[in-house]
């Protein structure tokens, strides 16, 4: 069968089909069966492309400085969360601990930690701010008020942040390369990637915010989104 | 009982027989908002100014030509209607938005695709565009505010009422158990920086607020101002700035708006009035 | 099993449903988005925790406390200090643009050496030890005097350190750069028995009378005028202003009065005249606390009358006989002059007929009126330890002449280019130049650039790449007044005394030093006893010894009240040696040759001493006076038509001194005859925000010397277009 013929087939009517296609009666087995393999095979190897590879290569992972451990710290503080990530006088907020607040204990090595040695030869000896990753980074056209979640409308930190308090241990951070983005903000599960979430913390983007804004709020003060005003969260 | 909340509505009063024309507003604006500057500003087309400051003159042979100064921020007009700003009504990027709770027009660049169609829309040229994307010398970024996030190439930017400063104050007023502001603690940059006082902000609403006593809004008219000498720029428009100008020149309050040669300043336009034929 | 078509094609289309049902479109679509909403070269500035810090501007001579803004340790904004004497919160332009200076193109980031036509970086011991072989060579050579220093004012410690070093060393020739308050000097010395700038008290008057001061263009203490303009507004407080050219201070007060310039003079005294015709002088002032009454009345009844004044002013002689009834009659009316932001002083007979109206009306040393403020005494320093060397060169005459005969002037740094030019070697070897930029702000720029030349050793401690600097053969660029401790003495026609206090509100950003360091290591290296009038380790120490108790305080609240306004102690003297008719300062150049007259207009929106504009200032400039890098002129329409210009033409403007091309701005606003160009364009150093644009006003004037002071008192020039 020479292309010519096949394209005469393939573009004419039903009739010219089904003569073709009992023209060939012997091959009407796999010819029917081929196309779905290839179907399911080309469908397949998409989908491990895209939910496996893609974010493989879309995202890469940075190991923290130091590798902190939220319980040790825990168990030597008296106020929770608010010891070390506080709200300055002026109402913003600290965010990650800065060497001067490290410092107050650790000048010295105090266990035989190894992260502890790493920590206080690299950069308390010299002075240097800690590089740390900050898993829940919004980008800088993002004002987030802590005091507003925080102190207005009393939230717990687990609510936004998850368990981190609990860990002994730093994950990985998750850098997604086009954009410069921590995973955390843009879907840190693979599910988020549709618009499925199970947990706030997964995924922290702008409608997750207007969502649940509109939802505790009620207030659609945005004329354009009917949801609330944009330069509440935006700078 | 619920007590009623009343939307504020942040606005500004700019007195032009104070206003001296020394340009500090200009300048504490682009020092708070990381506005950047090119080597050559001279073409004022493209030169970013979120607060301009025009100069007028009474086109009178000397000597008995005067000169008045008018700063021009955005006006973070009304409109008619709720929020139906000329500029927030044709943005298709969602970009600019209308704000009931504080009547502010925001602008967020990272939203903005560059149409220019709201510089277009804005009858105060109170837009800019970013033909080029910000330039600091080597080492000046450094005096870059972490409160007003820079600009690129290919947007439109505009005065934000320093609505950072807002959000800042609101912070500061929550870690201490208050959700609402003294007039004293929300004042854009240009404001607290006037030398001769000549602008003041604060919230139209609110009776108790210097700009409320100042120009007397009537809100039933579309905020209106109904204190002697206080007008607003391009009143007959129907933008319902939220910018009043207070002159004891008439040739300024005439040069506010576009008025015929026998028409009265500060009276509100009746069109029907003027339409009707003369009675025979 | 073969692949046809057929499974390739469905190949093809389960690969599409995947990657549909995969997240690389969507994902993909939102990421690339946001990707292109963030390039890397748009910076992304750090947040970190704010702080605020008080400290003083030394931007301007003005004064005022500034609260600076920062974010860890990087300065975002400055703003006015709230609660301060001077500007209570409220802010400038230029004290706005602070950080730009700071973190700026134009610092000098370590010192410098010239070699050959560039600079070479080099340390500060090289620097230091090269400094002292040229001075050790003077003094062995037995000619001290040869070293000279300009520095941009004389009082504070730094200033004072640097005339100690002089006179130790053994020269007498210390010099400053001029204002208008040499002038203002010479007259409180001469009329009221001391020697300082008057303070006005503002806050409290009912009537100004402002000859040519640019009230809210610049003058005095800028912050404080322009709030004080706004508070005569509140109280309907009168202003009148003389001048040719409808300035904002003419737009803004209540009455302009256009003048023929350099009559201002006349007119002072023409007003004087119809006071005391009309009796409406202070008589129990006058007869109690004055002497010289009666010359001043025979003197202006005689020559003074309205209608002689009316031909000379051009002013119309009922204006200005309802001028003096208006200023007579109010009660605490204040006359003031100066022309302009005060860059240069002004004509000796014009200061004392002005100062003389506020001595007939009585408001001297009371609220609203005149106060001989002295500048705060605190510097207080063990007697200078001078050598055989030392006193043999401090008793040869000081390289501008004061002091030689009678000369009432301070300093006299306007006679320096002629001297150097007019000798066949330098008189000056070495030459400190700190806090000026004479090589651009003096009159007759081409001269003072000519007799810079010829200087074998110019040392500049300048922090930014200014004009003088250029020229220097050594820079050893000072810390920026945001990275270092200075006090600060206010001397800007305030009634009280106030110090402020500069403070490090940063680390020096660059290898930079404080200027009083650098003058306390170079005479600690310097073999002979000049060392020995140095005996503070270094400048902090000197300043706190010199402070002692007050530091405390001043470093607390940012400023110090030294004194309340002060009475003067002799009695006031209408001296007519001072009020002299003959004296009127003429602008140079031939009136035919030259139809026109050329003035300088000042701006708060452009410097022109010592600081250059940064790129703030600049963009707020507007393009009726800068366009690309032309500059407009402004002339009357009726000028334009006499020389066949319209809007917007270009023409060549000429001067005695110079000719540049300039763009013609028509304006309603300023006298027929009369051009006027900006002060602080034209500048040839700095960076590309300010270089190359438009004509120093200074390279198209040349100095005029007044007859009893010898200070330059050009206030304009004749001038032609073409």
């Amino acid at each position: 069968m020479s292309e010519t013929d096949d394209k005469v087939i393939e573009e004419g009517s039903e009739e010219t089909r089904e003569q073709a296609d009992s023209g060939n009666a012997g091959d009407e087995e796999q010819s029917k069966g081929l196309p779905t393999l290839f179907f399911f095979i080309g469908f397949i190897i998409s989908l491990v492309v895209g939910w496996v590879v893609f974010p493989a290569i879309l995202y890469s992972s940075k190991k923290q400085p130091v590798d902190f451990n939220h319980v040790i710290h825990m168990e030597l503080v008296d106020n929770g969360c608010e010891s070390c990530h506080f709200f300055r006088e002026d109402g913003t907020f600290s965010g990650a601990p800065r060497l001067a607040q490290c410092v107050d204990c650790h000048e010295d090595i105090q266990t035989e930690s190894e992260n502890e040695k790493v920590f206080v030869e690299t950069y308390v000896s010299n002075g240097i701010e800690v590089p740390w990753y900050i898993y829940a980074k919004q980008p800088d056209c993002v004002f987030f008020s802590h005091a507003a979640h925080v102190k207005l409308a009393n939230m717990d930190c687990v609510t936004c942040h998850g368990h981190i308090g609990e860990s002994t241990s730093l994950r990985e951070y998750e850098e997604n390369v086009l954009t410069g983005y921590s995973r955390d903000i843009w879907g840190a599960k693979l599910w988020n990637m549709l618009t499925l979430k199970k947990e706030p913390w997964e995924r922290m983007k702008m409608d997750d915010c207007a969502e649940c804004h509109l939802e505790k709020t009620g207030r659609k003060t945005s004329i354009q989104t009917q949801k609330d005003g944009c330069l509440v969260c935006h700078k | 009982m619920k007590k009623e909340r009343i939307d504020k509505k942040f606005g500004m009063v700019i007195d032009l027989d104070a206003c001296t024309g020394c340009g500090s507003c200009m300048v504490a604006c682009m020092a708070e908002n990381n506005v950047p500057f090119k080597k050559d500003e001279t073409n004022k087309l493209d030169s970013i100014t979120w607060m301009r400051v025009y100069k007028l003159t009474n086109k009178k042979p000397f000597p008995e030509t005067e000169i008045c100064y008018l700063p021009r921020p955005c006006m973070h007009c009304e409109g008619q209607h709720s929020g139906h700003s000329p500029c927030v009504s044709v943005c298709p990027a969602t970009a600019t938005d209308y704000d009931m709770d504080t009547g502010i027009v925001s602008q967020i660049y990272t939203r903005c695709f560059g149409c220019r169609y709201c510089m277009a829309a804005c009858p105060y040229h109170a837009r800019y565009f970013n033909w080029w994307d910000p330039v600091w010398p080597d080492g000046m970024e450094k005096s870059l505010s972490p409160n007003v996030s820079p600009r690129m190439r290919g947007i439109v930017e505009k005065c934000s009422f320093c609505f950072h400063r807002y959000q800042l104050a609101l912070d500061k007023a929550y870690v201490k158990g208050r959700r609402e502001l003294k007039e004293h603690e929300y004042q854009t940059s240009c404001t607290q920086a006037c030398p001769s006082g000549a602008i003041t902000f604060g919230d139209l609403n609110n009776p108790d607020h210097q700009v409320h006593r100042l120009v007397k809004p009537d809100n039933r008219h579309h905020g209106r101002p109904t204190a002697k000498n206080a007008f607003r720029l391009l009143e007959r428009l129907g933008t319902n700035p939220k910018v009043y100008y207070l002159s004891s020149k008439e040739w300024v309050r005439r040069a506010g708006d576009n008025y015929l040669d026998n028409e009265e300043t500060g009276k509100p336009l009746n069109l029907m009035k003027e339409l009707q034929p003369e009675p025979h | 099993m073969k692949l046809d078509r057929r499974s390739f094609l469905s190949l093809g289309v389960g690969a599409s449903a995947g990657i549909t049902l995969s997240p690389i479109p969507w994902k993909l679509m939102d990421d690339l988005s946001i990707w292109s909403q963030n390039w890397p070269w748009t910076p992304v500035p750090p947040d970190g925790k704010a702080t605020y810090e008080n400290s003083a501007c030394t931007l301007c001579p003005g004064g005022c406390g500034i609260t600076v803004r920062k974010i860890d340790d990087r300065i975002v904004k400055i703003e006015g200090m709230t609660g301060h004497p001077v500007n209570n919160g409220r802010i400038c332009m230029l004290g706005l643009s602070g950080p730009q200076l700071l973190y700026g193109p134009t610092r000098v980031k370590s010192p410098m050496k010239k070699v050959g036509e560039k600079f070479k970086k080099i340390s500060w011991e090289e620097a230091i030890s090269e400094i002292v072989s040229k001075l050790d060579k003077l003094r062995s050579g037995g000619k001290p005097e040869a070293l000279a220093c300009i520095t941009g004012t004389d009082k504070g410690t730094v200033p004072e350190l640097l005339k100690r070093f002089l006179t130790a060393f053994g020269s007498p020739n210390y010099l400053r750069t001029a204002s208008v308050n040499d002038s203002y000097e010479i007259i409180m010395e001469q009329m009221q028995g001391v020697r300082t700038i008057p303070g006005f008290d503002f806050e409290n008057a009912d009537f100004i009378l402002s000859f040519g001061s640019g009230i809210i263009d610049g003058w005095g203490s800028p912050v404080r005028m322009l709030t004080v303009n706004s508070l005569w507004k509140e109280k309907g407080v009168k202003v009148v202003q003389i001048e040719p050219r409808l300035s904002n201070s003419a737009a803004k007060a209540d009455k302009w009065i256009p003048i023929v310039p350099g009559t201002e003079a006349d007119l002072a005294l023409g007003l004087a005249c119809v006071i005391i015709k009309k009796s409406l002088y202070d008589k129990d002032f006058v007869n109690r606390n004055a002497v010289g009454f009666e010359n001043l009345k025979r003197f202006v009844m005689n020559k003074y009358t309205s209608d002689q004044v009316e031909k000379i002013t051009g002013i119309d002689k009922s204006v200005i006989e309802k001028m003096a009834v208006s200023f007579a009659k109010a009660s605490s009316p204040i006359a003031i002059c100066g022309k302009g932001q005060g860059r240069t002083p002004g004509s000796i007979n014009e200061f004392a007929a002005v100062h003389a109206l506020n001595a007939l009306v009585g408001n001297i040393d009371k609220k609203g009126g005149v106060f001989a403020t002295l500048p705060p005494d605190y510097i207080r320093w063990p007697e200078v330890i001078m050598d055989g060397v030392a006193q043999k060169g401090l008793n040869t005459n000081r390289i501008d002449g004061v002091g030689s005969k009678n000369n009432p002037a301070g300093y006299l740094l306007n006679r320096l280019p002629k001297k150097i030019n007019s000798s066949g070697k330098s008189p000056v070897e070495v030459l400190f130049v700190s806090g000026a930029n004479p090589c651009y702000s003096m009159a007759d720029t081409h001269a003072v650039n000519e007799a810079f030349d010829k200087i074998p050793f110019i040392v500049s401690f300048s922090s930014y790449m200014d004009e003088t600097a250029k020229k220097a053969h050594l820079i050893l660029p000072n810390h920026t007044y945001l990275e270092r401790y200075e006090d600060v003495p206010v001397s800007a026609n305030i009634p009280e005394q106030i110090v402020g206090l500069t403070r490090p509100v940063v680390k020096p950003q660059y290898d930079t030093m404080n200027t009083g360091d650098v003058i306390i290591r170079i005479a600690k290296s310097m073999g002979d006893s000049v060392k020995d009038s140095f005996p503070w380790s270094g400048y902090e120490s000197c300043l706190k010894q010199t402070l002692g108790g007050s530091l405390n305080k001043l470093a607390r609240k940012g400023f110090l009240i030294a004194g309340n306004p002060r009475s003067a102690s002799g009695k006031f003297r209408f001296t007519p040696a001072v009020i002299n008719s003959d004296a009127r300062i003429e602008p140079e150049g031939d009136a035919n040759a030259f139809p026109l007259i050329l003035i300088p207009k000042d701006s708060m929106r452009l410097t022109s001493g010592f600081i250059g504009s940064p790129p703030f200032l600049v963009k707020t400039v507007s393009d009726t006076v800068l366009k690309g890098n032309d500059v407009c002129i402004e002339i009357n329409p009726e000028t334009a038509k006499k020389n066949n210009l319209s809007d917007g033409d270009y023409t060549v403007l000429s001067t005695p001194k110079g000719s540049a091309r300039v763009k013609v701005n028509i304006f309603d606003g300023i006298m027929p005859g009369i051009i006027a160009i900006p002060r602080g364009l034209g500048h040839t150093a700095y960076d590309d925000y300010l270089a190359g644009k438009g004509i120093n006003y200074n390279s198209l004037v040349g100095p005029v010397e007044d007859p009893v002071t010898g200070l330059d008192v050009a206030w304009g020039i004749r001038a032609k277009l073409s």
